[in-house]
């Protein structure tokens, strides 16, 4: 879906980093909260059903972010089995333009990121719009790799990313190092540096 | 549910087998107490999409239903929103119409950029009841004309079938795209444009003559804006002449009428020039002022057209909510149908080359040039034409080309079998891939990348298991080993060439950022390396064959030594690996000065720690890289001296070694000792071999 995230040199509030408070979802009456934040925020409409789709169902998944007992932040997910792995799927991602560029949607998504982790995903994916530099620049320093580009996504006409994060594996290693065997007189590519896993996987 | 609840069966609705239509008013009452405020009953099969394809009914973001100015058509017709004439004042008409013709180009042009029809021509009420006109003949035969030209241009798109993501494009159900007559709509804009030439000759004639021209009567009732108003009209009519032959000339089988298409192509591009110049006129002349800028206006005199309205058909338009469209301006229209109609005549004037080679290379040569889906999809259909090349070449033979393949005895049955037919469809599909946007296209070739590699190991297999069998049939044990070979060999250079597609397509889609460089190049380097192999393996096998055919035996050998040379594309090939294997090298030294730079190292580069040790030692290998790419693109402009393309490629080539050799030695002399130094990374001379520059912070 979409993230709306950090733009330098955006006005900010003044506030404490100590001074936001997170909360994972914690039922119906957060529910108002969220929709706000999103319909302000993001350009794509979302019906009441889209909502309740992904925090009825993955409420652990789902975080809030308070100052001073306003909801200025959130961060909706979900996970299941897609194409034989555990994958785990940022839904949206907001947080209002006073309060950005001082880590809270870091903070948001990384706590759902975590839970994935714990619950055995193996990846997380997303998508973002190509022009919102903010996002981008948030999910690169988490690791996110663009691994596909979707031909105008959004109902506004424009492109978007889909960004993906492996979590490592052991096995991989293993598997790698069966190939390099079987690849013995394929030249280099037995030097494959265990950070072309992605790469190599879209290959093979 | 503890209560029992009875559930009327409808009769009014014919049963079918094993089921029958009941009412279920009185189960959901009772379902609806159950549940409280914000629970949701989830079936399994309710997901996202179906969760997001969901509406709210009157919510205006969502309910296409509320936006509406007018319930229907009839309605917007009856309250006066496309009158016929659009003014009893002629002058006034036409300037009216000249805007319609304007704003539907808009329409057009934001319609080939991937938005509906429904929203953007056919929000032309005119357009949407095709027999009110008939009393306008100018109004009318342009109105069929602009219909015919949308059937065309459907036809092309959904017969090339690219893609789900463009299914928008031809999705016109409800839209009156056939009216009956439009077919003659050629000879109709011929009539109009008689006429009008006939107005404007009358109009330039002396004094002397116009007795004899006083019966015609004039276009409208000012004598001094005649001339330009002739003139505005008849560059608009022309160009909607020519644009239709263009589409239909393209539409012949094997290119047969691309000379003529051409020819039209070429009138097109004049009438749209003409069209430009009447813009100084028709906005001093304007009826009204300009709403928002001439730069935004989507017509040549800046004021809104009378007889559109876009919301009357959004709930025509697509299965998602009512999106607003932003329709592009006139200016902006103009200068797509000048590049939609350059890369026609890219297509026209291609030489339908034989070799399957010299295709992919032009395709991708055209693709450089990022055409849009119109132009995309004539390309496809000329490809592939009733599962043959340009519907003249079977595929097959064009693999025992591209494969050089031995002679078959011509009873051959080899080409039924099951394997090589998958390998047909492959190559098929692959050409079809090649077409698709940017972003698409690689999608699909990372797929399909697989099948090659899995018809590689069922070809295997089954020249190994079936070489008895294919032996008998060709009786020639010799001749199948030797078919075998080759199509092995040329499926591999095949696989290799779809995977540096592959990584190259990445560097236009911008999902490499710089520090993901290295090991893209890295990649790039073992890709292109295993490909100038099999290309190179290929040219060898196919000499040795070749040779042997007409030649003396003890001539042969020494042939074979003298003629061992490497075949210049594979040299090419070698250019562009010692540039990759360079830029490799380069960006672990980037990494290494961002580290000094105590840029925050990132997880996931600790794995390429380990290759920069090893590539630490070697500036001067980098440097040779650089320079021996230099040295061949220098030998290789004689081999090429008559393809402009690949000229042009060994001069990029030449730039990216000859700038990142000034940079490395740059940075080998200041690097650790200037921390100021800032090393990054441009695609000025090469659309995916970086340039490194060097500049002091």
């Amino acid at each position: 879906m979409e993230a709306a995230t950090a733009k330098e040199g955006e006005s900010t509030a003044e506030f404490q980093g100590s001074d936001i408070e997170y909360v994972s979802y914690g039922g119906e009456h957060h529910l108002p909260l969220i929709m706000r934040l999103v319909d302000e925020e993001l350009s794509e409409p979302y019906s009441i059903f889209t909502y309740r789709y992904f925090v009825y169902l993955w409420p652990q998944l789902s975080f809030l972010a308070f100052y001073r007992g306003t909801c200025v932040g959130t961060v909706v997910c979900k996970m299941g089995e897609h194409r034989n792995t555990f994958r785990g799927y940022i839904a949206m991602l907001v947080v209002l333009k006073p309060y950005r560029g001082r880590g809270i949607a870091t903070e948001l998504v990384t706590r759902s990121i975590k839970v994935m982790m714990e619950s055995g995903c193996e990846e997380v994916t997303l998508e973002a719009e190509v022009t919102n530099k903010g996002a981008l620049a948030l999910y690169g320093r988490l690791g996110f790799i663009r691994s596909k580009r979707l031909f105008r996504y959004y109902l506004n006409g424009v492109d978007a990313f889909r960004l993906k994060l492996l979590f490592p594996r052991p096995e991989l290693h293993s598997s790698l190092d069966m190939m390099a065997a079987r690849n013995e007189n394929a030249g280099r590519i037995d030097n494959v540096p265990s950070g072309e896993r992605s790469l190599l996987q879209e290959i093979s | 549910m503890a209560e029992k609840v009875k559930v009327p069966i409808n009769p009014s609705i014919p049963s079918g087998e094993q089921t029958v239509w009941a009412d279920v008013s009185s189960l959901l009452d009772l379902a609806c107490k159950d549940l409280r405020d914000g629970e949701l009953i989830h079936g399994e099969n309710f997901n996202l999409f179906a969760a997001m394809s969901a509406l709210e009914i009157m919510d205006p973001k969502m309910d296409s239903g509320i936006v509406c100015t007018y319930y229907s058509v009839d309605e917007a017709i009856e309250s006066g929103a496309a009158p016929v004439p659009l003014s009893f004042d002629r002058t006034l008409d036409v300037q009216c119409t000249i805007e319609i013709m304007d704003h539907l180009l808009a329409c057009e042009a934001t319609w080939h950029k991937g938005h509906s029809l429904a929203q953007t021509v056919f929000s032309c009420i005119y357009l949407l009841k095709p027999d009110r006109t008939a009393s306008h003949a100018l109004l009318h035969s342009y109105c069929r004309v602009i219909r015919a030209t949308c059937n065309l241009v459907v036809s092309v798109v959904s017969d090339a079938r690219t893609h789900e993501e463009e299914d928008l494009f031809t999705m016109a159900y409800g839209l009156p795209l056939k009216g009956d007559g439009d077919e003659k709509c050629l000879s109709m804009l011929h009539a109009v444009e008689e006429t009008i030439s006939r107005q404007l000759r009358a109009c330039k004639a002396p004094s002397s003559k116009k007795r004899v021209l006083e019966d015609i009567e004039t276009l409208q009732t000012h004598p001094d804006l005649e001339e330009d108003y002739c003139k505005a009209l008849l560059c608009r009519i022309r160009f909607r002449k020519h644009f239709y032959h263009v589409l239909a000339s393209m539409r012949r089988s094997q290119g047969r009428g691309f000379e003529l298409a051409r020819k039209h192509i070429a009138s097109c591009l004049s009438e749209l020039d003409s069209i430009l110049k009447s813009s100084e006129f028709l906005r001093s002349n304007a009826r009204g002022p300009c709403k928002d800028g001439v730069e935004h206006s989507t017509t040549a005199t800046g004021c809104l057209p009378i007889g559109f309205d876009a919301s009357l058909n959004c709930r025509l338009s697509a299965p998602t909510p009512p999106r607003s469209i932003k329709i592009l301006s006139w200016r902006k229209a103009i200068e797509y149908f000048q590049k939609l109609l350059h890369d026609l005549d890219i297509i026209c004037s291609y030489s339908l080359d034989p070799l399957l080679e010299g295709v992919l290379r032009f395709v991708v040569e055209f693709q450089k040039f990022q055409p849009d889906l119109v132009a995309r999809a004539h390309l496809q259909l000329l490809l592939v034409q009733d599962g043959k090349l340009y519907g003249r070449d079977p595929i097959f033979v064009v693999i025992s080309k591209a494969a050089a393949l031995p002679e078959v005895p011509r009873n051959h049955d080899i080409q039924k079998n099951e394997i090589l037919v998958q390998l047909v469809q492959l190559v098929i599909s692959l050409l079809k891939i090649l077409c698709a946007n940017a972003a698409w296209q690689r999608r699909k070739l990372g797929k399909i990348l697989h099948d090659w590699r899995v018809i590689y190991i069922q070809l295997e297999l089954a020249f190994q298991k079936d070489l008895g069998e294919i032996s008998s049939i060709l009786n020639d044990e010799k001749l199948c080993a030797k078919i075998s070979k080759h199509i092995l060999i040329w499926v591999e250079e095949q696989t290799y060439w779809i995977a540096s597609r592959f990584l190259i397509l990445g560097f236009e889609l911008e999902l490499y950022s710089p520090s993901e460089y290295c090991m893209v190049y890295w990649y790039i380097y073992v890709v292109l390396i295993k490909l100038a192999e099999k290309t190179h393996l290929k040219m060898l096998t196919s000499s040795e064959t070749g040779k042997r055919k007409g030649r003396k035996k003890k001539d042969s050998l020494k042939d074979l030594a003298r003629d061992y040379q490497i075949p210049p594309t594979v040299l090419l090939l070698q250019c562009q690996i010692y540039l990759a294997e360079g830029l490799t090298m380069r960006f672990i030294q980037h990494f290494e000065l961002l580290q000094k730079a105590s840029i925050p190292d990132h997880i996931s580069y600790l794995s390429y720690k380990e290759s920069t040790t090893q590539a630490r030692s070697s500036n001067l290998d980098m440097h040779n890289c650089f320079k021996d790419a230099r040295r061949i693109a220098k030998e290789l402009r004689s081999s090429f001296s008559n393809d402009q393309e690949r000229m042009a490629e060994l001069r990029r080539i030449e730039q990216v070694a000859e700038h990142n050799g000034v940079a490395l030695n740059l940075i080998c002399r200041l690097g650790t000792l200037d921390p100021s130094l800032k090393v990054y990374f441009e695609f000025c001379h090469h659309p995916y071999f970086a340039t490194a520059v060097v500049k002091r912070s």
